[in-house]
């Protein structure tokens, strides 16, 4: 599987009610070390209810210019939150299916 | 003292790259319709060509990162691809046109057919872009398409009512004959002969193969500050001499003959053989400039090996696409399609596709990770949006404007 087919898939609870779809996937680059930086280390995927299209860096608290691109943008994300690895109990060729019970995390990045 | 004349060469190989097929062809045909009713949208382009080439060569400089790298980064790989395909396409359409531009001009100083040239044209381009330095390529024919300023000296040798071009280009109105949505279409089509997308394809990829610092950028904008308006008033020459010879003539504008012939005929044959070298230098300049950029687009945004600072042996598939897009121009220039024709759609088309690479370069232009302290400033800002309406609003327009006029017929 590679990150294009996980891209766009719809994002579904348990009980089959559509949360949103996949608009982004995180990685954290702390796993094994590599030859230049360690292997990166899929936490979790970002749900976002509206929109598979990308964030254009606009995930980034900081990144607040050039008005009003980014407002819009953000806007057109709300309500987005990021759900980590554990939590997902399929990731299909169609859809992603949480585990019940599971954590909606903030998904903005603080820097 | 060396570096006074850096600066001179910097700004004059700016004003003779400035003016390409598309220039010399859209600006004629306005200002044999128009008179210098348009000139104000040559202003805005240059305004606007200026702030994306300052933009792009600004993130080139401190991120080391050409436009198409920052469109994969920040797009992704699906809308990127949309947008390379579109982009690709556009400057595909231009190279055919420039392609097109040096063939004719050969044919106005020789009285052979333009098709016998086009094959003379794709090898002359593709040798100079296989063998001759980036530095020598850019300065020589940027140099010699200064001739072009023979369109400035024709006008005063035509000794022109100076006060009725200045009504034209201070009041604009639309004459009686033409419509208002041909006069909107050709304001369009100016808006992108001037703010051409693989001009900035260009000059970031250039800072990229000419490895400039932050220190680099004070020089490049006094480049692109002055060079790109004298330009603008090389293009504004162009269609004044229209307006004073073929508007009242009521000659329209079909071929390069009726680009040429004011400057013919206010300086005689000398002038001509200026004009005539000083179109095969910008043609053959800006075919270059639109190979190159085609080479450039793909590779960035696959992430082969690019560059003219390496050998061709170590970027094969940078310089197999660009073999690949030359033969592709000859191929459509070969059905014997006109060369004008595919000009005046051409510059249409590029207005159509700016935004696609506008935006990301508003965007990362203000991205800290990218570029530190040199994020765009409030008034660039402020400069940068008002010109994403206007590049929005000229893109969303271009193709109704088309089919509602016939395009500009």
């Amino acid at each position: 599987m590679i990150l294009t087919d996980v891209l766009g898939s719809d994002v579904v609870d348990n009980s089959g009610q559509r949360l949103g779809e996949v608009s982004d996937v995180r990685f954290a680059v702390d796993a094994s070390p590599g030859q230049l930086l360690s292997k990166a280390r899929m936490v979790g995927i970002v749900v976002s209810p509206r929109t598979a299209s990308s964030f254009l860096g606009y995930e980034r608290r900081g990144i607040t210019q050039p008005w009003p691109v980014a407002q819009l943008l953000r806007w057109r994300h709300r309500g987005s939150f990021l759900v980590l690895w554990e939590d997902i109990a399929v990731i299909g060729p169609r859809e992603v299916v949480l585990r019940p019970g599971f954590t909606a995390y903030e998904s903005t990045l603080a820097f | 003292m060396k570096r006074l004349l850096g600066v001179a060469l910097g700004i004059l190989t700016a004003i003779g790259g400035f003016v390409d097929i598309g220039d010399l062809v859209t600006n004629a045909v306005v200002g044999s319709r128009f008179g210098l009713s348009l000139a104000w949208v040559v202003v805005i382009g240059v305004l606007g060509i200026c702030l994306f080439a300052n933009m792009s060569g600004r993130v080139a400089a401190v991120s080391g990162r050409a436009t198409f790298e920052v469109i994969r980064e920040r797009m992704g790989p699906r809308a990127g691809l949309a947008n390379l395909g579109a982009s690709f396409l556009i400057n595909l359409m231009t190279v055919t046109a420039e392609i097109g531009g040096i063939a004719l001009a050969l044919q106005l100083a020789s009285g052979v057919s333009y098709m016998l040239w086009v094959p003379f044209a794709l090898l002359a381009v593709w040798l100079v872009i296989w063998r001759v330095k980036f530095s020598i390529m850019e300065n020589v024919t940027g140099l010699v398409g200064l001739s072009l300023v023979v369109f400035a000296v024709a006008l005063f040798l035509l000794k022109p009512d100076w006060g009725a071009l200045a009504g034209q280009a201070f009041t604009p109105s639309v004459s009686g004959e033409e419509s208002v949505g041909a006069y909107w279409y050709y304001a369009i089509a100016l808006f992108g002969a001037a703010m051409t997308p693989y001009e900035v394809f260009f000059f970031s990829s250039g800072a990229v193969e000419e490895g400039w610092k932050v220190k680099d950028l004070v020089q490049s904008r006094i480049n692109v500050l002055m060079g790109f308006p004298l330009g603008g008033f090389l293009s504004i020459a162009i269609a004044a001499c229209a307006a004073v010879v073929l508007l009242p003539a009521g000659i329209s504008v079909t071929t390069l003959s009726e680009v040429v012939l004011p400057v013919a005929q206010a300086g005689g044959q000398l002038a001509l053989a200026v004009l005539i070298l000083g179109i095969v230098a910008a043609t053959f300049g800006a075919a270059l400039e639109t190979t190159l950029s085609s080479g450039y687009t793909l590779a960035q945004f696959f992430g082969w090996p690019w560059g003219k600072f390496r050998r061709p042996a170590a970027a094969s598939r940078f310089h197999v696409a660009m073999m690949v897009v030359l033969l592709a121009g000859v191929a459509v220039l070969a059905t014997g399609v006109d060369p004008i024709l595919v000009t005046e759609y051409s510059v249409v088309f590029s207005a159509i596709a700016l935004p696609l690479t506008y935006l990301p370069i508003l965007i990362v232009a203000n991205d800290p990770q990218y570029m530190g302290k040199h994020v765009n400033g409030r008034a660039v800002n402020v400069a940068g949006l008002v010109y994403l309406v206007i590049i929005l609003v000229a893109s969303l327009a271009a193709i109704p404007l088309m089919i509602a006029t016939g395009a500009g017929a």
